[in-house]
């Protein structure tokens, strides 16, 4: 049986790695405590606004993680071209992560798709609930541009271009430690039929069984690292095991 | 020990060969013929859509040169890399392979009652050992290895299989004809066990 996954998600400032709340760097770190043989997958994302740094240094960072790490790696940030997304591969990516682009030329994830293969490309949703709270918008550009349009449509669309994996991120929830947005992923996970990876809010073992039971999700994602060194990913998997999820211990 | 991993412009070369330099073999990366000649081992990976990739290795002529050291040097497929060695596959269109094994490439089928499943078939998911291969040697049973494809190899005939995985329906995880090996999965990513069959194809294949 194909296993839920554990994604950890990590955001590089200028080649830095931080956690974020609500978008923004937040903590720095100064060690890089991925537990590279119990995580599942691995996804970094360069958040380094423009002006405030070097893509090089985010280079690196790719780099270096894909030559120690012999488990899945998804590079994002930044991705507005096909010879951004070769780059991206060539450091030992395994997939990109796509996010504005996929309002701004959505055609971009087909041309990936058709080069790379589907399973190349991971659409990336920021969203957050409109004012009146009762539907939810997508943004790009770190969460700072509206666009209109509801993440279940835009997910649909991102998957007909040619998206292998969606990732939806609540803003709100990011860095809150309070649960995943289950209302928004299930949203998501019911519009398409691509695996859904859902990010922004994880601060116990229990909003991953909801996540997987109440909402649909593939992967769960954590970007608070500190909650992943090697025991505790370990317990994290014992803790879903005896609620039944299946996972790879 | 020589390895060389071919280079014909798909795929993820990076992650087969620094998942080799950590097994302490330092691949051979190569488009060229003449060096891939000298090689006892050659690995073929493959990312990305079959038509793009086996268009890549006849235009760079690697298909003839592979055909030519098949059943003299072992060669291991990895992901697209062993599905172009079947017949054919209908990804975007129906393309032919280099119909070293009896097989074909179909998008992975789902079985009515598990229409739940999402394709791509993407993660960690259990193969099943059908007969002895110097690939699994010392990889338990229950060993997990990391998919990641939409389009699968079938039928699982037994004189070819070593392996099936079943996701919405049963497909080859990996099979052996002679010299030729392939894996659906990413041993490259697939953490010890993947490494395992790694090793195993280097010192065993």
């Amino acid at each position: 049986m194909l296993r839920k996954r554990l994604v950890t998600v990590l955001t590089f400032n200028d080649g830095v790695l931080f956690r974020t709340k609500l978008f923004e760097p937040d903590y720095r770190y100064t060690h890089n405590f991925v537990d590279a043989w119990s995580v599942d997958e691995i996804v970094v994302l360069d958040v380094t606004r423009p002006g405030q740094g070097t893509r090089e240094n985010f280079f690196r960072v790719v780099k270096d993680f894909a030559s120690r790490c012999f488990v899945p790696l998804a590079a994002g940030g930044g991705i507005r071209s096909l010879d951004d997304v070769k780059r991206m591969i060539d450091l030992g990516a395994d997939k990109v992560v796509v996010n504005s682009m996929t309002v701004e030329r959505p055609a971009l994830l087909g041309e990936i798709a058709s080069l790379y293969g589907a399973q190349c490309v991971v659409c990336s949703i920021d969203a957050r609930q409109t004012a009146d709270g009762r539907r939810y918008e997508a943004f790009t550009h770190f969460g700072t541009r509206p666009t209109g349009l509801e993440p279940a449509k835009l997910a649909r669309q991102a998957q007909t271009a040619g998206a292998g994996e969606i990732l939806i991120t609540s803003i709100e929830r990011d860095g809150s430690l309070s649960g995943y947005d289950l209302d928004l992923c299930r949203s998501v996970t019911e519009a398409v039929s691509v695996p859904v990876l859902v990010s922004g809010g994880a601060g116990s073992w229990q909003h991953f069984v909801d996540a997987f039971n109440k909402a649909g999700a593939s992967g769960v994602c954590t970007s608070n690292i500190y909650h992943f060194t090697e025991t505790s990913i370990r317990s994290a998997k014992n803790f879903l095991d005896k609620a039944g999820i299946a996972v790879r211990k | 020990m020589r390895v060389a991993v071919v280079d014909y412009g798909s795929g993820n070369l990076t992650s087969v060969t620094g998942a080799l330099r950590h097994l302490g073999v330092e691949p051979v990366l190569s488009s060229d013929p003449s060096v891939l000649s000298s090689a006892e081992k050659i690995i073929l990976p493959g990312v990305g859509a079959f038509g793009d990739c086996i268009r890549n290795l006849r235009q760079t002529g690697l298909d003839r040169f592979l055909e030519q050291v098949k059943d003299k040097v072992p060669i291991l497929g990895i992901c697209v890399g062993a599905q172009m060695m079947c017949r054919e596959s209908d990804e975007f269109g129906r393309h032919e392979g280099l119909g070293w094994v009896d097989a074909v490439v179909r998008r992975l089928e789902m079985a009515p009652d598990q229409s739940d499943l999402r394709v791509p078939h993407v993660g960690w998911n259990e193969l099943h050992r059908t007969r002895d291969c110097p690939l699994f040697v010392d990889v338990p049973d229950d060993a997990l290895f990391y998919y990641v494809h939409s389009y699968a190899m079938q039928p699982c005939m037994a004189d070819l299989a070593v392996a099936t995985c079943d996701y919405g329906s049963r497909f080859m995880a990996s099979f052996q004809a002679g010299m030729v090996y392939g894996v659906q999965f990413h041993p490259e990513k697939s953490q010890q066990h993947g490494l395992t069959v790694l090793k195993n194809f280097v010192e065993r294949g």
